[in-house]
This record gives structure tokens, sequence and C-alpha cells, in this order.
């Protein structure tokens, strides 16, 4: 997949392009507006992510843009501004999604992902992890064509963990993935283990053996 | 009451002073007929006797003259009488005699309650008359002074609508209005400029605190790191999601403030509160109860709605432990969440300020009550807090 990052804080833009690039994915830079702008109009790309205040512009303007030019690409708004309006106005426009600083680079990849299975930009409505192969449409998964029932919290758990496979995932991504803002009400993560571990029976179960313990209290979903 | 006192005391010094010129004046009646009658006795040697006014006695000896006050009956009256009498001993044609002659006073009694009578009237007519004609041209005068107050006191830092002052022909007044006019313009600018600026330090410290997590994640995946290293750097995850909640909270405040929320619809407040238990009962095991009698609607945000229930049941989370009941009542025009506490918050005066907390659980941003309050006075709900039979009860009226 071809990505374009749009951000005009260097040590950001980095970080996204080095977390984006582990699975194979080409990733491109603009760090500022007339850059975005330049790239925008000459090559496509899968998915842009597009920080709405570019020092020299606004992202919502080259939003506009690439709506006018019927442009495929999937497009992500990341915004310092975490308020109401100015996500409906970047979704209205548009934007397939919408995240706000800060925000876990797992976070962001996951959507990514979530924007690109919808089909529109020629990813696949179907994940597949060797066996096991969800159907995002339905939000059902499969291991060897047999069904897994899995609770919501679960399957969400899954799709996160497949769309950062290889990568490290600590509790508090976790949380943050499935409950947002709320999981700063919990006092310990107990109740992870509980989601975690019952995903992992039950993939177990199937010969699925994927997720393992990193660091004594982080997550991976890996072959290895 | 100046008026009063000088008013009695002129009174009794018209009293004395009328007393005094009138004895005066019947002193000289008496001379001038005691006068009289002795050119009369001269001339024709009759006695003239007229009384009670006049009497002539012939007397052995003379005596020095006498002046007195006598009470004498007089018959065409029917009553007794006040005269001032004077006595003279003359000789007249070899002859002595004793010339009496009297004259009546004006009884001091009648006297007073004339002279009180004449007087209260004329200071209750003038002092009557002034109250109003001063109540009148006071109210003309100050009116502006007035009105402006009451602008003054319907002054409020939130609200966008300029002060409607009235113009005076009075240089003080007018004076005033001036320098009022300055003063609020002064003390609204300074405090939008002090909200931009909380708003903008929140909003910069959003990217520096994404470059932060996006670091951190990297470094999670990319180098090789022990056990140890890793539960370090996750807790600077804990940290950042702390002061991510931190801004968003003062950004939400801010926005109350700013009156950003303007979408105000019928929100069904039972329904909203069954929809957060569902969620908040996915995150945790927590003892969510919630007892509705009749449906709560409330006209308000949609979006504040939902901030206001959540921060509610989740500041009762926070409080509780695992198997403790919250308990949440609702009717159609109150709603009350309680959770259970060992005893009664030390200031629960200081309950709904900003950044008031108990305890140092590091898992409160302190805001989260305050925006509740805020919520409240914006729609003039009332927010109250008790501690009643071992529970923490939060209440609003709406």
């Amino acid at each position: 997949m071809k990505f374009l990052i749009a951000e005009d804080e260097q040590d950001l833009q980095q970080s996204i392009v080095t977390y984006l690039k582990q699975d194979g994915n080409i990733c491109e830079v603009a760090s500022d507006f007339s850059e975005a702008s330049e790239k925008i109009a000459i090559y496509d790309y899968d998915v842009i992510v597009l920080d709405i205040n570019l020092v020299t512009g606004s992202g919502l303007d080259l939003l506009k843009t690439l709506k006018k030019e019927k442009k495929k690409a999937g497009i992500i708004i990341i915004s310092a501004n975490n308020s109401l309006t100015d996500k409906l106005e970047g979704l209205d426009l548009g934007a397939d999604d919408y995240i706000t600083k800060p925000f876990h680079l797992a976070e962001l990849n996951s959507r990514i992902n979530a924007v690109l299975r919808r089909g529109k930009y020629g990813g696949d409505e179907v994940l597949e992890f060797n066996e096991i192969k969800i159907d995002t449409k339905s939000r059902t998964a499969f291991i060897n064509d047999n069904t897994i029932p899995l609770t919501r919290k679960e399957y969400d758990l899954l799709v996160f963990f497949i769309s950062n496979q290889g990568r490290v995932l600590s509790k508090e991504i976790i949380a943050e993935h499935l409950w947002g803002d709320d999981s700063d009400l919990l006092d310990n993560f107990d109740f992870i283990y509980v989601h975690i571990n019952n995903l992992r029976k039950k993939l177990t179960a199937e010969g699925a053996k994927y997720i393992k313990t990193a660091y004594g209290s982080g997550y991976k979903f890996s072959f290895e | 009451m100046t008026g009063l006192v000088l008013a009695t005391f002129s009174t009794i010094a018209l009293y004395f002073y009328t007393n005094y010129l009138l004895e005066n004046e019947v002193e000289e009646v008496l001379y001038s007929t005691e006068a009289r009658v002795e050119d009369a006795l001269k001339n024709s040697n009759i006695l003239p006797y007229l009384p009670p006014v006049a009497e002539v006695k012939q007397v052995e000896s003379l005596r020095n003259e006498i002046l007195k006050d006598t009470i004498i009956y007089d018959p065409s009256q029917d009553e007794m009488e006040l005269f001032r009498e004077l006595t003279t001993f003359k000789t007249i044609n070899g002859k002595n005699y004793q010339i009496t002659v009297r004259n009546m006073m004006v009884e001091s009694k009648e006297f007073v309650i004339a002279i009180v009578f004449s007087n209260v009237t004329i200071f209750g007519l003038a002092f009557v008359f002034l109250f109003y004609f001063n109540t009148a041209r006071n109210l003309q005068l100050w009116r502006p002074f007035f009105k402006n107050l009451e602008q003054m006191k319907r002054f409020s830092l939130s609200s966008k609508e300029p002060l409607e002052l009235i113009e005076s022909d009075v240089l003080e007044f007018s004076e005033l209005k001036k320098e009022i006019t300055i003063l609020t313009n002064k003390v609204r600018s300074d405090y939008e400029n002090l909200k931009q600026f909380t708003e903008d330090v929140s909003h910069e410290m959003q990217t520096p605190l994404a470059i932060i997590q996006a670091k951190i994640d990297n470094i999670i995946n990319a180098q090789e790191i022990n056990d140890k290293q890793f539960e370090q750097i996750t807790s600077i995850q804990k940290d950042i999601q702390r002061l991510k909640q931190l801004n968003k909270h003062i950004t939400t405040l801010t926005k109350i403030e700013n009156n950003q929320f303007v979408n105000v619809e019928n929100v069904n407040l039972t329904l909203l509160i069954n929809e957060k238990i569902e969620s908040f009962k996915e995150l945790q095991m927590v003892n969510l109860f919630h007892a509705s009698n009749g449906i709560l609607q409330v006209s308000m945000d949609a979006y504040l709605a939902d901030i206001l229930v959540n921060n509610l049941i989740s500041n009762a989370i926070k409080y509780s432990k695992k198997e403790e009941i919250i308990t949440i009542i609702s009717n159609q025009s109150s709603l009350m969440v309680s959770n259970f506490g060992e005893k009664a918050l030390e200031n629960p005066g200081q309950l709904f300020q900003r950044f008031y907390r108990e305890s140092n659980g590091t898992k409160s941003t302190g805001l989260g009550l305050a925006i509740v309050k805020k919520i409240c006075d914006l729609y003039q709900f009332k927010v109250s807090y008790k501690f009643e039979e071992k529970h923490h009860v939060f209440s609003v009226a709406f």
C-alpha cells in the first residue's frame, strides 16, 4: 500500500512512517501545505494521513481539492483539536476518519486498515492471517472455515491484533482502543486479561496460538 | 430629624416670645386704663365702678402699686378666667384712692395649642411638599445612575451582550458612565484573552504529546528493551492519557463558558442513563442500578447531556470499590447518583471547584465535577451534594 503522511511536525511524521513501514507499505511524506498539494496532484495514494493544521495552510482545503478531483485515496484527518464541530466538518467534507492528537500509532494503523477494508480504496473486506479469516462486513471470524463465536469486544480485539501484527501492544493501548476515554476509569487492567484470555482460549482451541505475551505485561500477535 | 428638633425648639421659643409680647401689651393697656380712671376721678369726683375691669375705693393710706395675676369668675362666660390686675394708690383732690384695673389674659393653654397647631400644620405641609418635590426631583436626577447600576448588577463576563448605559446631564454621572464602559470592556477583553490563552495552551500541548506518544510506541517495537523498561515506558503512556483527558476537559469547560453549545434539543436522559450503564458495565464489573420513576426529558445540548450523565456516573465509579453498588434514581424532574462512602467529604463546599480533590487519587483530572457544575449553571439546573447514611449523594434538579 502507498501512503502519504502530510504532517508538519517532523518528529511525529517520521515516527508514523517508521511504524507504518513495518508492514512493507510505501510511505511518502509532506511537511507543508504546498508540498502536500503538489504530491497529491501528481501521485495516487491508497491512504492520506492529513494534519488539519499544516503550517502554511489548512488540511481541510487539501481535503476539498482531493474530493473535487475525485481522488480515490482514503483520508484520515489528524488534528490537535478534539472539538466535535471540527470532526463533523472533516467527515462532512469526505474524510474517512478523524483522530485526535495524541494518538497511539497502533490506533492510527488500525484506522488506516479499517479505511482500506471498506473496499472503496483497493483493500479487501476480508482480513486474513494464516488460517484466520475475518469478514469485516458481517463481523464474523473463521478459522479454517469454522466460525468462532466472539463477543463484540473479542472481535474488536482480534481485528486490532491482526492490524498491528508483529508489534508489542501494551495494556494501555489496548484499553484505549477498546474503551476510548472511559479507559481512564479503570483502576487496574485486570479486565483486559479477562477479554484477552477468553479470545486466546477460543483461538487456541482451533489451533491458532498467535497471542504472545511480551515483556511480562504486553501482548504481541505473531507467527513465532 | 433635625427638622423635627428645629420645629420643636422654634415652637417653644415662639410661645415664650409671644407670651412676653402679650404680657407687655396687657400691662400697657392696664396703665393707660388706670390713667383714664385717674382723669375721670380728677374731673368728676364720681367713683367709677366697672367690675371686673375697673374698681375705685377710697382708702386711708397710700401703698405701693401691685401688679399681679388673679382668677375671677366671669358670669358672662360662666367660667373662671385669668386676669392681669394693677392696683395703684393715688391722692386725687386731697383724697386717697385705691384704683384697681384688670384685663383678661389669653389663656396659656389655648395659646400653646394655637401655636403648636399652626406650627405643626406649617411644618407638616412644608415637609410633605418638600418631600414630594425632592423625591420627584431626585428620581429624575438619579435615574441614569440607578439605571446604570442595574445594568452593572446584571453584568456577566460570559455574556456577550454589551452594557446599555444611559447618558446623563450630570457631569459626574456622565464620567462614571464613561469609566464603567472602559472598565467593563477591558475586563471582558482580558477575560477573553485569558480564555483564549487557556484554550491555546491546551491545544498547543497536543502536538508535543502526540510526538512523545508516537516515539514511545516505536521504542516498544523497535528496540530490544527489558521488562522493567517496558513497565516504565507504558506507565508514561498512562500519564499521557491523563494529560489528554485534562486537555479535553479544559477545552470542554472553555467551550461551555464560550457558549458554544447552542443546539438545545429534547434529550431523553432516562434512555441516555441506560445506555451509559450498558457501556460502563462492558468496561468493568461495576454494580450500577437505575431506578426510573417516569421518563426524564430535558431541554439541553445533547453532547452536554452526555457529558453530564457520564461525569456523574464515572465520578461514582472512580470512588467505588468493585463490589460496591452505585445507585441511580431518576424521575420526571430530577436525577440522583449515590455511591458508598466511609465518611463525609471534608470540604463539600469545594467539591465543584476546579482541581479540587479529596484524596490524591491519580485517576482524576479534578475537572469532572467542575464541568457538571458548569453545565448545570448554564441551564439553571440545581446540582447538590450530601452525605447520607454512608453514601455520597449527588442530585440534579432540572
